[in-house]
């Protein structure tokens, strides 16, 4: 099993989670419809991106690090980094 | 009051086997399972007068909400996954009670069983291809016959011919490093592919989304036997130690629950 130590749920990023949650998974309509089904990712803004990670590691600190939060530390990082070439 | 009722997602029966503790989206109601003979449903309750259609519009108007309610969907159906096969459903998938829930299951339930026989001992693998586009760039620029021999011609041309005919040269080393992605892209998903029973070719995420230095250029996810898991990976490894140097950087990420490949409509 030496294989699957190795990959198994390491380097998950909060946008694979996102993106499968979201747009992927069985869609049966409930009664409520709602508008968020099918987002597209490409269209999400960074900055909400950003604040969605630091909401993440606050209030899911333990599970987030189970996850992997030096992982989400990593991508607010570059996430910054990338704002502030932009801006 | 009715309450309403959030549906996880579909497990087989079982009598013995009951699911961990976990408390709900609302962060206040348990999850437990509502059995419906051969299937049961993985569900919480909600408080209507929190989650009916207008407020849960607000809340998933709020991206903090969306970002913090998701990861909770999909950590819930994470530790069910490692008991159970499981058909994931997508976030929010909320019914205004247990008739409509019960209407809707009974409506679908053939097809739930079918597919839980499909996905049952399979795992989703993803995997995404990332380069260092100036290192690819470069390799193309050296390698590539084409453009050397076009190389020699430039230098025996005047200078302002020069400049026209290199940047003509820029863009067909480009060109060519972007068909080069392509190709050995899906040469590799062709390799890997072999060992899915399915398997499907995702969208790139441009860098906004990735946030990272290196282009993707390919994202694509696998269905594989838990048999042929070792393999795979092994192949992954293998594939990443080689292509690595070069530029290439090949990420899988998994096991994932069958959000890819449970379809029932």
């Amino acid at each position: 099993m030496s294989q699957r130590k190795e990959f198994e749920n390491k380097d998950v990023a909060l946008i694979d989670i996102l993106d499968v949650v979201l747009d992927k998974g069985v869609a049966i309509k409930g009664d409520l419809i709602l508008s968020i089904a099918g987002i597209d990712l490409v269209y999400l803004d960074l900055r909400v991106l950003i604040s969605s990670v630091e909401t993440l590691i606050e209030s899911n600190q333990e599970t987030a690090e189970q996850l992997s939060s030096k992982r989400f530390d990593y991508e607010k990082e570059e996430l910054d980094r990338v704002i502030n070439e932009s801006g | 009051m009715d309450k309403l009722i959030y549906l996880y997602g579909i497990i087989p029966a079982n009598a013995d086997n009951a699911i961990p503790p976990m408390k709900g989206i609302d962060e206040h109601n348990p999850i437990f399972t509502i059995p419906f003979g051969e299937i049961e449903a993985v569900v919480c309750n909600l408080d209507e007068a929190e989650y009916r259609e207008k407020e849960l519009e607000a809340k998933t108007n709020n991206m903090e909400w969306v970002h913090e309610k998701a990861f909770h969907h999909h950590e819930a159906l994470m530790t069910l996954y490692e008991i159970f096969t499981i058909i994931p459903m997508k976030f929010c998938t909320i019914y205004s009670g247990k008739d409509s829930l019960q209407n809707t299951i009974v409506e679908h339930k053939p097809k739930m069983i079918e597919l839980l026989d499909v996905i049952a001992g399979k795992e989703e693998w993803i995997m995404k291809i990332y380069c260092d586009n100036s290192k690819l760039k470069e390799n193309v620029a050296e390698d590539n016959p084409t453009i050397a021999s076009k190389r020699e011609e430039i230098e025996l041309l005047s200078p302002g011919r020069q400049y026209l005919e290199k940047r003509k040269l820029d863009q067909l080393i480009e060109q060519e490093t972007d068909k080069e992605k392509d190709s050995f892209s899906s040469r590799l998903h062709d390799q890997f592919a072999q060992f899915s029973t399915d398997s499907e070719v995702k969208k790139n995420w441009n860098k906004d989304v990735t946030g990272r230095e290196e282009d993707m250029c390919w994202n694509s996810v696998y269905m594989l036997e838990q048999s042929t898991v070792e393999d795979f990976l092994a192949n992954v490894q293998k594939a990443q130690d080689k292509w690595k140097s070069s530029g290439w950087f090949i990420e899988v990420t998994g096991p994932w629950p069958s959000y890819h490949f449970s379809k029932i409509s």
